[in-house]
């Protein structure tokens, strides 16, 4: 039987930095991921890391912009917490280790990014989520942690309103696993594949939000997606924000550069969701380039700069749409990029079962709001990972030991092992395509009232016959079939939560936009979503946001 | 947007240990556009064809280093190959896992012993409390500092370095191009304290087993250089401690020898590197070589246009105009 005082779910920035809190807190520590810790969606992140460390900049701005970014959903109080965090964190990390672009005094470079009054964000070059993915888990590789490489949340084991710890399947080994934990981590990172066209990677599947979810926990802010305005047009891999924070600019298909209508002050570093918003309506208006995309110049920031700050996307658009920046415009349309909604945790990460925790992406604290500002998710895996950790290690500490029970292991999983045996039924990647398309279609960046009901009308289909999910093969090695099946499961259930949550929500507020709404409401939606899972779906209820210091104003970029 | 197809025939390696006695290679003919990468096939091919084909994935865009595997026998990244090229040269496309890993399943290696040599060279900063970190800021780096780093920052650890390697399969003793790159990062950083240490250590920890065949390089997809790295640890591994090891004293040794004469003194070479002892040891091998080699008992004559090779040695003894 194995037993340890906190599981850390997921081995991304988050998960990591969580459990070297929990180590440094005395636990008995386990890591349980479903891909070799370096292998986690973290290192996809390119831009950089937020931090008012520069003489002209400051905390407050730093608080005032993610405020405003988030268009004043975000809680206050946190937001503070979190910005106050940001220089030691990113102090810290510099001292594990993380090989970060300095400025010629040598001390850490920042570049502009979009919604920020100052240049603060700090990076490598365009690969800061992999500089820091490498230090922060060379530096874990320093303390004693038990590593459960390649194993996939399927369950978390809640009694009684309190966690007991998790089942896990094994995946090269094909075996169910119980792991009694007295405090459990979730940091699984997004589910972004719930949409076809994401620079997600295949793996985002929420495993960790749609288990908690399962358990009774209570999500939030899950009808909040973020669209990244510069997604290349063909495969929606990821163009970082970066290139328009060193003096990138986009043009539509008369050669315009149309920011200047929808963020006169800043133009092309506004906040994302009026960057997306602006490129979808120049498309919607036959301003786009024919098949449907606007371009993203770097041309005249010269090969030299393109080539060193902006190394690891020239390659992505060389090798993955055959374009060289240096001297050709990058055709770029959004893709879903980010879950501001989540796991609803406080700002040490607690969450209303007894023992689980959250943090990282997974997580809805929440500082983002109704859209997160570019920089702020990297730096927010590593200070809400840190209390998170720290939160779990405190609680185990003094709770009683985890209660396992080996017999049941066998009804638990029979139903999973039921879909091996299905001579009929269908592939989960079916109905992941459906769902993803569906999403795509009916839950995008402009939403209105008859396209979410039909949208839920098809989700809530997709979950019936997901009922009948076959898995075909029959191997217990690396079974990426049946992986496929929990991962399609889970998607179906946050889909339905996004959906029902944009339903409710009669307003645009940040990423959340209706046509048939248009307008902010603060008097009646300055509030978050709180979902529950119910016998009929997910069941709504509403929770104040935490106010300081600054009252709500329009938005205006 | 329609764009033409070509008719693409994959032979994918499968092996499913609990079932298959041996490997065995299976085909499936796909209509795709041809710059589809063949990380895109293979899903297509799980989702239409066959969803029990085994493989490892996530980002599709060639930062998370899951989907490394020979593609037409060389090791790539799937998700940024594209099929048309390879169509074109070899007219169809061989699927395998990487080499020098052992096949779990289809396409998944065993990849253990690749992380044991990644952890085997200490992959963290070395402290030494004299010089703590500063307080409450950030160590001062200068551009020239970060520059030493070259391109090893860029590593995503996906093994197709190590799956190319031929000294890794002759030879396990040997930590593979991607930990020898990861030492370099740690070695050049200003930070770390542990330098010498680490140069010293390295060198009979397998250093100087590099084949010096540059198939890292020319397998890394992120251009790491593993191979310019290692050349460049053997330098360094050399100041710091002189020509002692083996592999230096044999480095060294070949140097001088070439100096003399302009042509290798093999009997000569071996006596430099491996001392009296050495040659005694290696009595037997030697043996056989002159049975075969009669010639190498002679010491060679010095070559014609020895004045060239003087002049390629006093360019190798300016640091600063090292090619």
């Amino acid at each position: 039987m194995l037993k340890h005082d906190v599981v850390v779910v997921g081995a991304g920035l988050a998960g990591q930095r969580a459990a070297l809190a929990a180590v440094e807190a005395g636990c008995d520590v386990a890591v349980v991921s479903k891909l070799h810790p370096l292998r986690s969606h973290s290192g996809a992140a390119q831009g950089g890391i937020n931090a008012a460390v520069g003489k002209e900049d400051s905390v407050d701005t730093h608080i005032y912009d993610t405020v405003k970014g988030s268009d004043y959903l975000g809680d206050q109080d946190s937001i503070e917490l979190f910005c106050r965090e940001a220089g030691p964190t990113v102090v810290e990390m510099e001292h594990f280790g993380t090989i970060f672009s300095r400025a010629p005094d040598g001390t850490l470079a920042r570049r502009p990014f979009g919604g920020a009054g100052f240049p603060r964000t700090i990076y490598a070059a365009d690969r800061t989520g992999l500089a820091l993915l490498q230090a922060l888990w060379e530096h874990l590789g320093t303390v004693h942690f038990q590593l459960y490489e390649e194993w996939a949340l399927t369950q978390l084991v809640v009694r009684d309103g309190r966690v007991h710890g998790i089942v896990a399947l094994d995946r090269r080994r094909g075996e169910f696993v119980q792991i009694g934990a007295k405090a459990v981590v979730l940091a699984t990172g997004p589910f972004g594949r719930v949409y076809g066209r994401t620079t997600n990677a295949h793996s985002c599947t929420g495993d960790g939000v749609a288990a908690a979810y399962t358990a009774g926990a209570a999500l939030k802010d899950m009808e909040f997606v973020q669209f990244h305005p510069t997604a290349l047009m063909e495969t929606a891999i990821l163009i970082t924000e970066g290139a328009r924070g060193e003096g990138g600019i986009l043009k539509n298909g008369q050669g315009e550069r149309f920011m200047s209508r929808y963020a006169p002050h800043v133009l092309e570093l506004a906040s994302r969701d009026v960057v997306s918003r602006a490129i979808v309506t120049e498309v919607l208006e036959g301003r786009g380039f024919p098949g449907g995309y606007v371009h993203l110049e770097l041309m005249h920031l010269g090969k030299e700069k393109i080539e060193s700050r902006l190394q690891e996307i020239c390659d992505f658009a060389r090798s993955f749409a055959g374009i060289d920046p240096v001297t050709e415009p990058i055709p770029v349309y959004p893709a879903q990029h980010y879950m501001m909604g989540g796991i609803g945790t406080d700002a040490q990460g607690a969450t209303n079962i007894r023992g689980l925790y959250s943090a990282g992406e997974a997580a809805c604290v929440s500082i983002h709001g109704a859209n997160r500002l570019g920089g702020n998710s990297l730096l927010e895996t590593l200070v809400f990972g840190k209390f998170a950790g720290a939160a779990a290690a405190a609680y185990a500490s003094s709770a009683a030991p985890p209660e396992i029970r080996e017999a049941e292991l066998d009804g638990v999983t029979a139903p999973w092992r039921a879909w091996s045996s299905r001579t009929d039924g269908e592939d989960p990647s079916t109905l992941r395509a459906e769902m993803q398309a569906t999403m795509g279609r009916y839950a995008g960046i402009y939403r209105n009232e008859a396209d979410l009901l039909e949208g839920l009308r098809r989700i809530r289909a997709l979950k019936e016959r997901y009922r009948n999910v076959r898995v075909v093969d029959q191997s217990k090695v690396y079974n990426v079939n049946l992986t496929d099946a929990f991962e399609t499961g889970y998607m179906l259930d946050l889909a339905e939560v996004i959906l029902v949550g944009a339903y409710a929500r009669t307003e645009s507020r940040g990423a959340h936009s209706r046509t048939d709404y248009p307008k902010r409401d603060d008097a009646k939606w300055m509030k978050h979503t709180i979902a529950v899972r119910g016998a009929e779906g997910p069941q709504l209820s509403y929770a104040p946001v935490a106010y300081t210091r600054w009252e709500p104003k329009e938005r205006v970029y | 947007m329609t764009e033409a197809t070509v008719k693409a025939t994959f032979d994918i390696y499968r092996f499913d240990p609990g079932h298959d006695r041996a490997p065995r290679y299976q085909r499936y003919t796909l209509d795709l556009p041809p710059h589809t990468p063949v990380l895109t096939a293979l899903l297509k091919i799980r989702a239409e064809v066959d969803p029990s084909l085994a493989l490892r994935y996530s980002c599709r865009s060639a930062i998370c280093g899951s989907c490394a595997m020979q593609v037409n026998s060389k090791s790539r990244l799937a998700c940024e190959t594209q099929i048309g090229p390879e169509l074109a040269r070899d007219g169809r496309i061989v699927i395998e896992p990487m080499r020098n890993q052992a096949v779990l399943r289809d396409l998944v290696v065993e990849q253990e012993p690749f992380w044991r040599n990644y952890d085997r060279i200490r992959p963290h900063l070395i402290l030494d409390p004299r010089h703590p970190m500063p307080e409450g800021r950030e160590n001062p780096m200068t551009t020239e500092e970060v520059e030493q780093f070259k391109e090893t920052p860029r590593c995503i650890a996906c093994a197709a370095c190590f799956s190319a390697c031929p000294a890794v399969e002759a030879d396990p003793a040997f930590p593979g191009p991607m930990a020898l790159a990861k030492l370099y990062r740690f070695v050049v950083d200003p930070r770390d304290q542990g330098h010498q240490d680490r140069l010293m250590r390295i060198q009979p920890d397998g250093l100087w087993l590099c084949l010096r065949c540059h198939l890292c390089t020319e397998a890394c997809p992120k251009d790491v250089r593993p191979s310019e790295r290692i050349r460049d640890l053997k330098e360094m591994a050399v100041a710091v401690q002189g020509g002692t090891e083996h592999g230096s004293k044999h480095a060294v040794g070949f140097k001088d020898n070439i100096r003399d004469r302009g042509v290798l003194n093999e009997m000569k070479l071996v006596r430099q590197t491996s001392g009296l002892v050495g040659v005694l040891e290696q009595l037997p091998q030697g043996l056989h070589i002159v049975r075969k080699k009669r010639e190498i008992l002679r010491a060679p004559h010095r070559i014609e246009g020895m004045d060239e090779v003087e002049k390629i040695y006093e360019a190798l003894d300016r640091p600063e105009e090292k090619p």
